[in-house]
Order: C-alpha cells, then structure tokens, then sequence
C-alpha cells in the first residue's frame, strides 16, 4: 500500500506539473491558445479521453481538462486498487485473520482500511496541489482542482470495498469493482462526445470532477455526490462485513470443479491455464477501446488552424492529429505502451510464481529452469502479438462503422507495430527477473513509464534529438501517418531476445529466492 | 551401483549465515534415512541442495551419481519431493494437480500407464482426498495430501520428503507409514527430513543428527544406542538403599523403594553395586530416539555455555 502510494503520488505530481508547463511552452502566445482551443475543444477523440473542456485557451482551463480528465481515471485506479488490497487481500493472505484472533473487531478493521484510503487520498492531493503551483497556477484553483480530482479515490475506494465484501476471492473483488468502474468511464464518455446524453455525467463520479468545474465555473455543491455515495456504500459495506465469514464473500466460491486437464501437459500449458482470465479480459478491453477510438475518429475535422499550431502539435510526437488516420497514429502510441505494460506484467506473473515459491514445486520435477522461463517470455511475446493484433481490425471496423475511411491493411500495420516495443521490454523485464527477482518489478515497470513519459514530455518541451532518442519510445514510428521503421524495430527485438536469452542463463545460475 | 544420495563436503552459505557445514552422506538404494534434527537446523537447505534449487557454497550433491547442481533435470527424472509447505496452484482442482505433476515427471515417450492411474486412484481412495475441489479451498493437511499422492504414486526410486506429515491427521499419518513401508518393500529409497522422532523411530533403517548445519550423528538406531545410556530400573523388598556412588551412572529415587539408574556402556559395575540388597525386580530399557536425540542436543547446550 506505500508502494502503491508513493508510485501514485509521483505520477499526480509529475504529470499536474507538466501538463502546465508544456502548454505555456507550446502555445506561447493568446493567438496560439485561440486557436487551439478553437481546433481542440471540438475533438470528439481528445473529449474521449481527457473529458469535455471548459475553457483551454487559458493555462488554468487547460490544466483543469487535461490534469483533472487524466488524473481523475488515475484516482479511480488508486482507490480500488489500494481498497481491494486493504480489504481482501490482507485477509486473503491470512493477516486479518491473526488480527481478528486478537482483541481487534473486524468492523474497526474495515474503518483502519478506509482511514488509510483517506490518508492516501490527503496524499495524492497534496502531491498534484504541489506539481499545479510550481507549475504556476494560482494557490485557490489548485487546491479546488485537486480536490476535484481526488474527490473519485474515496467513491471508487468504497465500491471496490463494497465488492470485496460480496465477492469470493481477491481476484473477483478486483474484477467486479474493475468492472464497475469501467462502467462508469465508460458512462462519462458517453455523456461527453454525445450532447444529447450529457446528463449521464451526473451518473458517475468521473463525471462529478467534470461538474466541478474547477478554474472555469465552479460548482463545489457538487461535491456532495461522492460525499453521499462513499458513506452509503461503506454503510452498506459494514453491515455486510459484520455478518460474513472471513475469507468468503456474500457470493458463495465454486469450490470445486470438474477437471479440465487439457491444458497440463507442461509448465508453459499451466501458465496458459493460470492466466487465461488475464488475456481474456486484455483482449477484450483493447478491442472495445479500439473501437470506440475507431468510432470517434471521424469526428476529428481537418479544422483550419494556423501554421504555428499545427507545428505544436507535431512536436507532440502526433504527426497531424486532426484528421482520422493521425489521430489514429497519435492514439496508436498509447497501444504501443499499454502491450509493452501487458508484456512486463506477463514476467511479473513468472516472478510470482517464483516469489510464492510454487516455482520450487515445478522445478523440483523434471522441468528446466531455462525452458520454464523461455516458455513464459514466448507466452508473453505471443499474447503480446495477439493483443497488436486485435487492435488494428478493430479499431478500423470502428473507424469505417463511423464513416471514416482508412486502409485495414494499413490499421493492421499500426497495431502490429506495438510489438517491437513489447519484445524490447520482455526482454528488459525477464532480465531484470533474473538478476533481481525482488526488486524487477520496480525497476520494470519505473524504466517502462519514464521512458514512455520521456516521449511525450520530452516532445512537448522541444527538447534535444539526443535526448530524446535515449527512450525506446522515440523510434516508434506513427503508423499508419508514418512509415514503419523496420530499423529501429530490428534494433528492438534484437535487444530484447538477446536479454531474454541472457535472462534464462543467468536464472540457471542462482539460487531460488524463499519466503 | 551409484549411491542413491551422495553429498561430500556439502556446504551453504547465506550471506554471513553457515547454513550447512560439509555434509558427507551416502544413502544407498532401498534404504530408508531419516533426517532428523530442530527447526532450523539445516534439514530443508539440505533439501534444497539435493534438488538443485540453491547453489551449494562448498562440495557437491548427486543423485544416482548425477549432480544435483549440474544437471537437475536428468537427476530429477528418478526423485520425488514433498515439501514440507504445500505450494500448490489454488485454482486447479486437487485432480487436476495430480494430473499435472504426473505428466510433468513423464518423459515424452513414457506417458504414465494404466497401472499408474490405478495405484495412483487407491492412494486417492486411502489419504481420503476429494479430487473435485480446487486447491485454494483444500486444507493444509488436504494440500499435503495432494503432494503426498504425487510423490508416491510416482514410484520414483528416491523420495525426498521434507517434513511430510505435517499438518495431516493420525489417521492419515497412518496410511503414509503404511505407504512409506510398501515403498521400502518395493525398493525405493526414502529419504525422511523429521523432528518428529516417533515416525523415524517406527521407519528408519539409520538415522543422522543434524544441529547447527553439522551432522553430528549418524547410524542406525542399534548403533546409536550404544552410544547412549540404558535406563535400568530396579525395585528392592522395603526400602531402597542409598544409592551406591557409581562413576558415570546417575540414579534418581522414583518411589521409596525403586531406584533409576542411567548406565552408559557395560551393567557390571551396577551388577556388583547390587550385590548383597533385596532385589525384587529388575527392568532395563534401551533408549529411545527422544532420549538419545536429547542427550546430544544437551551436551551442545553444556558445551555452548561453557
């Protein structure tokens, strides 16, 4: 829960401090912003994804659409990730239990959890209320837009709460609540590209941020929503809490089932089995985000802005975002991360089975260290190319039910061009498993979001081309707008197999960690 | 014939930590050893090394004369392992578990036979095992269980087992000494890491102490009590004398005419020293594994606190 905390408030620090400071930079100028906001506010696929904007042709109005509209999904994540591990998985683990034996009431264990939701939340808004000022926002709207921002850790916190009290196990916890709050993005970004469905902000607590208004008009009555919404749902949760078996949720486990041995012939056939639900779930929601962005690609119109902010724009590493197939190429690199992150995450379950020691289980049979661990870098490699895959037809079949027309031979150029990128960082994070099993998935996952940051940041600030070229993230080619870049790709998947390969020799050569 | 274990100047290290001291053991095939020593006293390490899972520091380890470090898959190929913590995939069923590490010893052209598959439903059938339930929802002692199945229905010509009663009821404690007997008596090494001295004691051809990382004893169990003293236990007519003063015999007074001597070696001194008093009875027992266990864990307090 620190990890998660510390991690959290860096990326609520690092990214209201730089949203700011790179439009100052960008669009320098009154004239500049006009226009911006002139072509921006109407982008049906920027409203997707940040919100509906107020006012962007001021700093404040920007930061208020872009740091809230980023911020507030990165506050839903926190409060149901932190609130599911609170809950379910220190009972999960057995800890509450050895509380609970002691002289502690398990209703005041649910309160300790929500009292280190609401220090979490404090934390988080201090952090993003430290990156606004020194990025030179004034002191009152910060705070308010902070508070915006943060007001959807407490909702979301409570309903995966909630979730974890019917739910069986961790994982259906976080499935449920994960569910839920996908709803309810989804819910708001329905309310902001479809004007006749406005109203449905007021049904999601995504959209009461937006209602606060923050720096445009504000509306701080609003904040009564989630105020309401948390302390119904806590109620709730408790009452359930006190009548429930520890370790089981409302809903009963199957706790048996019929055998499906299909799967078990090999250590890789039972990685297949063990993460089936994960690929499952990240096949779908990829296909239905790149739809929905294939939808909504039509909407975004060749607008007639000046030169001066046409090149802003490319230097956000966008090629032209204004018209369907550019904003495809622009969203295209945010595919390009979440594979290479889905990647890291496949190594990071190989970790875990090493870290709950099921590894010593396996490799007490007749089953090499070599081969268990290349079979999970292919299972990752693999899933990762079905995942770059999907996206493409996908995102073209939404583009084309949108009216837009665009190759799908092109579209599945832009979606296998992911892959390159997640085989580097396979590679990077098996090796980074083998030497230090511990530590790897900090390091992994540290080295994966500065060197995405790194693009986006440094594009936007013009920085240096050396500079620039250290992250991977700079030779992806913008595909479809671009050409893809067969050289750079190569260096990439040289780099990762060659790590891969020095990753299951080195696992071959120490010890199993223990408990 | 290769020794089924054989480890010379086995030794590991952690960090500053001397987890295990140049172990030199040599376990033929068809015997059955037990391991013995407290908690961490170095039994699991040792363990760890035969499987190759950690790296020794010093020496070597190989089974059936193949390095454990080395070449862990062909070593593994005629061993067995329970561990003493079940580490278990929660969402396989207890069937599918067992099916899973069946075919992962398999090699590609020896799938498990018919026989296989029947022993292996008796086994089911006397650990009392529900093969439907998923494992998350398995006890500790229904989890061991599962690994004790596995292991034994392997018949592997080496079973490495590292405290594998832990957690299952007497019932079935029964049943794994029984299946441990049959496995002796179809010739497969067992090798047995146990504090629990009782289950040794009743399965044991020899047995090694093992403390601090050291194996300080080693032998089997007639050997041992030669080593250490017998309790003889005599009952005079009226009341016991005053207990002669014998070099190397303690004695304590447990009723007012029974007297209980502890005799290391030879019972003449104590013979002679009756010579001359109303004896009624006289019962001599020879010790157990508690008591010789404890007489060696004694003397390392004695010597630690000097």
């Amino acid at each position: 829960m620190r990890i998660l905390t510390v991690a959290f408030a860096y990326v609520f620090a690092i990214y209201s401090y730089i949203q700011p400071s790179g439009y100052r930079a960008a669009y320098p100028t009154r004239s500049d912003r006009l226009a911006f906001a002139h072509s921006f506010a109407t982008n049906q696929g920027l409203r997707l994804l940040y919100g509906r904007p107020h006012d962007v042709s001021t700093v404040t109005g920007y930061a208020a659409w872009r740091v809230g509209g980023v911020l507030a999904l990165a506050a839903a994540l926190y409060g149901l990730l932190g609130a599911v591990r609170l809950t379910r998985g220190e009972e999960d683990s057995g800890r509450f239990e050895l509380l609970l034996a002691g002289t502690v009431a398990r209703r005041t264990l649910t309160f300790a959890a929500l009292a280190a939701i609401a220090t979490g939340t404090a934390i988080l808004w201090v952090a993003e209320l430290a990156g606004l000022i020194v990025a030179g926002l004034p002191l009152g709207g910060s705070a308010y837009l902070a508070l915006a921002t943060t007001s959807v850790v407490p909702v979301c916190a409570a309903i995966a709460a909630f979730a974890a009290q019917l739910a069986p196990t961790r994982r259906v916890a976080l499935e449920f609540a994960g569910s839920t709050i996908a709803v309810l993005f989804l819910l708001r970004v329905l309310a902001d590209t479809v004007d006749s469905l406005g109203w449905l902000r007021w049904a999601t607590p995504l959209g009461w941020a937006e209602q606060l208004r923050p720096f445009a008009h504000p509306q701080p009555l609003v904040l009564l929503l989630p105020g309401a919404a948390t302390a119904l749902l806590v109620a709730l949760g408790s009452r359930i809490a006190d009548r429930r078996d520890i370790g089981t949720g409302v809903l009963p486990a199957r706790d048996t089932a019929p055998p499906r041995p299909r799967l078990l012939h090999s250590a890789t056939g039972l990685a297949v089995r063990g993460q089936q639900g994960v690929l499952i779930a990240w096949s779908g929601s990829v296909a239905v985000f790149a739809f929905i962005l294939g939808t909504v690609a039509k909407s975004i119109s060749p607008a007639d802005i000046s030169g001066s902010v046409h090149n802003e724009i490319e230097k956000l590493g966008s090629g032209s975002i204004t018209n369907p197939t550019g904003y495809l190429a622009f969203v295209f690199l945010f595919l390009v991360f979440a594979v290479s992150v889905f990647a890291c995450t496949q190594i990071g379950a190989a970790r875990q089975e090493e870290l709950d020691q099921r590894l010593e289980t396996l490799l007490a049979l007749p089953v090499g260290r070599g081969r268990w661990l290349a079979g999970r870098i292919a299972l990752a490699v693999l899933a990762a190319a079905g995942l770059s895959l999907i996206a493409g037809p996908l995102a073209w079949a939404g583009a084309s039910a949108g009216g837009a027309h665009i190759s799908l031979a092109r579209m599945i150029g832009a979606g296998a061009n992911a892959l390159p990128t997640a085989i580097l960082f396979t590679g990077i994070a098996a090796l980074a498993y083998a030497v230090a099993p511990r530590a790897s998935s900090a390091i992994t996952y540290t080295l994966l979001t500065v060197s995405f940051l790194w693009q986006l940041v440094g594009s936007l600030i013009a920085a240096p081309r050396w500079v620039l070229d250290l992250t991977p993230f700079a030779h992806v080619a913008l595909v479809p707008t671009q050409p893809f870049r067969a050289l750079a790709a190569g260096i990439m998947i040289t780099i990762g197999v060659v790590s891969a390969l020095a990753a299951t020799r080195i696992l071959k050569r120490r010890d199993l960690v223990g408990p | 014939m290769n020794p089924a274990i054989r480890t010379s100047g086995l030794g590991k290290r952690y960090g500053e930590t001397v987890a295990l001291d140049g172990l030199d053991l040599e376990i033929r095939p068809g015997e059955v050893y037990g391991y013995l020593g407290p908690n961490g006293a170095g039994k699991t390490t040792t363990i760890r090394l035969l499987l190759g899972l950690h790296r020794p520091s010093a020496g070597r380890a190989e089974l059936f004369g193949v390095d454990a470090w080395g070449d862990p898959v062909r070593a593994h190929r005629n061993v067995a392992y329970v561990a003493g913590e079940p580490f278990l995939w929660p969402s396989l069923t207890a069937g599918e578990t067992l099916e899973l590490l069946s075919r992962l010893r398999a090699s590609d052209d020896e799938r498990s036979s018919a026989s296989d598959i029947a022993y292996r439903e008796r086994l089911v059938q006397r650990f009392e095992l529900d093969v439907r339930k998923k494992v998350r929802a398995l006890s500790k002692g229904n989890r061991q269980k599962v690994q004790l199945i596995a292991a034994l229905a392997t018949r592997a010509e080496l079973l490495l087992l590292d405290e594998p009663t832990s957690g299952l009821d007497p019932l079935m404690e029964m049943v794994f000494r029984e299946c441990v007997n049959e496995a002796k008596d179809r010739g497969q090494t067992v090798f047995l890491s146990s504090h629990i001295l009782s289950e040794v004691e009743a399965l044991c051809d020899r047995v090694g102490i093992l403390r601090d990382g050291r194996l300080i004893e080693q032998g089997t169990l007639a050997e041992l009590r030669h080593l250490s003293a017998q309790t003889v236990e005599v009952t005079f007519a009226g009341q016991a004398p005053a207990p002669p003063p014998l070099p190397g015999i303690t004695v304590v007074a447990t009723a007012p005419n029974t007297l209980r001597f502890q005799v290391p070696g030879e019972l003449t001194p104590l013979i002679d020293a009756l010579q001359g008093h109303h004896v009624l009875t006289l019962r001599s027992r020879e010790p157990s594994l508690e008591e010789i266990f404890l007489h060696h864990y004694d003397g390392a307090h004695d010597r630690a606190g000097r």
